[in-house]
């Protein structure tokens, strides 16, 4: 029996693309020749925005690139700032950063590993990663009164000290989580028909990982034990105790592993850093840059010059956002504005690999490989 | 010696100067040597190219490749600098699979060819697309407007009367 090739659309919208991305599918019968990822849905030329706001007003614009963990995005634009500049940053505003980072990054896995078993069937996971996700969200609320998009992260510090109570809550959170991880471990990690699901399934060796440009939790479920917060350490992390979490088959139960063991070292870092955290000023009280002052100097620890000028030259600065590598490439002529902006974002490159990773498997086993790459459009389009 | 330095004495008829991207050792390339200078830089262990970016200078292109290893945990910036008119620089894709959608992403947004690149389209915007936005001479004013057409490729007009379903 002669059988045609099929191609089949999958998106734009499509439950299991997160978003709106679309796969063109050569189909050969149930197997899958060849995968195409259709991109630029969501493109908003974030790049090209950035060249016409000032340093400060293309912060807001961070947040909506990976709209899930927006704080890292905040982070990672506001340390190639700080380094282009020569900003230097108070230890507490550092302490409350991590806090805010290694919160996201358990918000982030909570949501992909919830929506990651939704599109295999399993509804259970993505109502309880949604309940823990709530405090998380309601401690960011508190922190900065918004739940996803923050503008909190700020060049020489952060926008607001942590509030009365929020230590408290944070801890309960903590304790809380601890024994949700263990569940969800109980529920998922044995169960036979997400293993049987999940192994094998989107194999990518090390090397090739590599040669793919693949960074974060993927990366290291294929077994390159690479973590940017442990090797090019930033912020408070050399002074932090924790784990790089890998693991070497390399396949998406690798990457599922990965994240639930990240989520676990983030409480652990998160402990360390509530226990640690000293009583000081939060925001950077130098001058910087040559541009007139706005704003009213006053004795409140939060004044910072609005508009200031970095010294004409180019950085890239990169951090572990929970998805992977994210950099900042800026180039300052010396004037308010960047001249150029690229964000290598996490998502983009990670994404690259699936045409590789799914090639001769079946639809569903697609879906359950694109769920550990754990994209975001908005950060994949930017 | 940094491995700027290191790439130089590898390879001293391909770089032009060495310097410094802020903290990260920086190699000028000539264009015509980009790729066996990238050769070199891979077996000399970097293994993971980051990002590629091209930056319009209304006088020239450059175009930056941050390198870094894995096993040695060290960081090289490879600078190549292209003419305004023909901006064109040899693709890295033969060498990283990576660079595919990096060099699609600077070529679509900001128009610099990558001759030997399999399948240099634009992957952001949809094919049709009037200019390279990240150009500082990009005309912002001229509204674009994609629609879908019948076979299902996008349609890019500048005409957007017919768009708004008016009564």
């Amino acid at each position: 029996m002669e059988t045609d090739e099929l191609i089949i659309n999958m998106g734009p919208v499509h439950p299991s693309t997160h978003g709106v991305l679309r796969f063109r599918l050569r189909m050969d019968g149930e197997i899958i020749k060849e995968c195409t990822p259709v991109l630029g849905y969501l493109h908003r030329g974030t790049e090209k925005l950035g060249e016409m706001k000032t340093y400060m007003q293309f912060i807001p614009y961070t947040d909506r690139l990976d709209y899930v963990s927006a704080f890292p995005n905040n982070y990672a634009f506001v340390k190639a700032v700080e380094e282009l500049a020569g900003i230097e940053v108070p230890l507490r505003a550092e302490y409350i950063r991590v806090i805010t980072m290694e919160l996201n990054r358990i918000v982030n896995h909570l949501v992909s590993i919830g929506s990651l078993l939704m599109d295999l069937g399993a509804a259970t996971m993505i109502m309880w990663g949604f309940r823990e996700r709530e405090n998380a969200l309601q401690l960011f609320e508190k922190l900065c009164g918004a739940r996803m998009t923050f503008n909190y992260i700020k060049p020489g510090g952060v926008r607001e000290d942590i509030p009365e109570g929020f230590i408290p809550q944070l801890n309960e959170f903590l304790k809380d989580m601890e024994k949700r991880i263990e569940d969800y471990e109980q529920l998922i990690n044995s169960n036979e028909i997400f293993m049987m699901r999940m192994k094998n399934i989107g194999v990518i060796g090390a090397e090739e990982a590599v040669n793919y440009g693949m960074t974060g939790p993927t990366l290291r479920g294929s077994g390159v034990n690479y973590d940017l917060r442990r090797y090019e350490p930033y912020s408070i992390y050399p002074d932090l105790d924790f784990k790089v979490c890998s693991r070497p088959e390399g396949d998406s139960y690798a990457r599922y592993i990965v994240r639930i063991d990240e989520m676990k070292e983030s409480l652990h870092i998160l402990r360390q850093v509530v226990d640690t955290m000293p009583e000081a000023r939060i925001v950077s009280n130098a001058k910087y840059g040559t541009a007139p002052m706005t704003g009213t100097p006053s004795a409140v620890s939060t004044y910072f010059p609005r508009i200031f000028t970095p010294p004409a030259g180019e950085i890239y600065s990169r951090i572990e956002a929970p998805k992977g590598e994210l950099g900042f490439y800026i180039v300052s002529d010396g004037t308010t504005k960047p001249y150029r902006v690229k964000i290598r974002s996490p998502s983009f490159c990670n994404l690259t690999a699936i045409p590789k990773m799914v090639q001769g498997l079946k639809i569903p086993d697609l879906i359950a490989a694109f769920g550990t790459i754990d994209v975001v459009l908005g950060d994949v389009d930017r | 010696m940094t491995s700027a330095d290191e790439l130089k004495q590898k390879l001293p008829a391909a770089v032009v100067s060495t310097g410094m991207q802020l903290n990260k050792p920086m190699a000028v390339i000539k264009k015509e040597e980009l790729l066996n200078a990238a050769r070199i830089v891979m077996e000399m262990g970097f293994d993971h190219l980051s990002v590629i970016t091209g930056t319009d200078y209304t006088d020239r292109f450059e175009v930056v490749y941050n390198f870094f290893s894995y096993e040695k945990k060290q960081n090289l910036v490879l600078k190549v600098i292209t003419d305004h008119d023909a901006p064109e620089v040899d693709s890295l894709t033969s060498l990283w699979k990576g660079a595919e959608w990096l060099e699609r992403e600077t070529y679509d947004l900001v128009g610099i060819k990558f001759t030997g690149h399999p399948n240099l389209v634009r992957i952001l915007l949809p094919d049709g697309w009037v200019g390279h936005p990240l150009r500082k001479d990009y005309d912002m004013n001229t509204e674009q407007f994609v629609t879908m057409g019948e076979d299902g490729n996008d349609i890019v007009s500048t005409d957007g009367k017919n768009l708004l379903r008016r009564k």
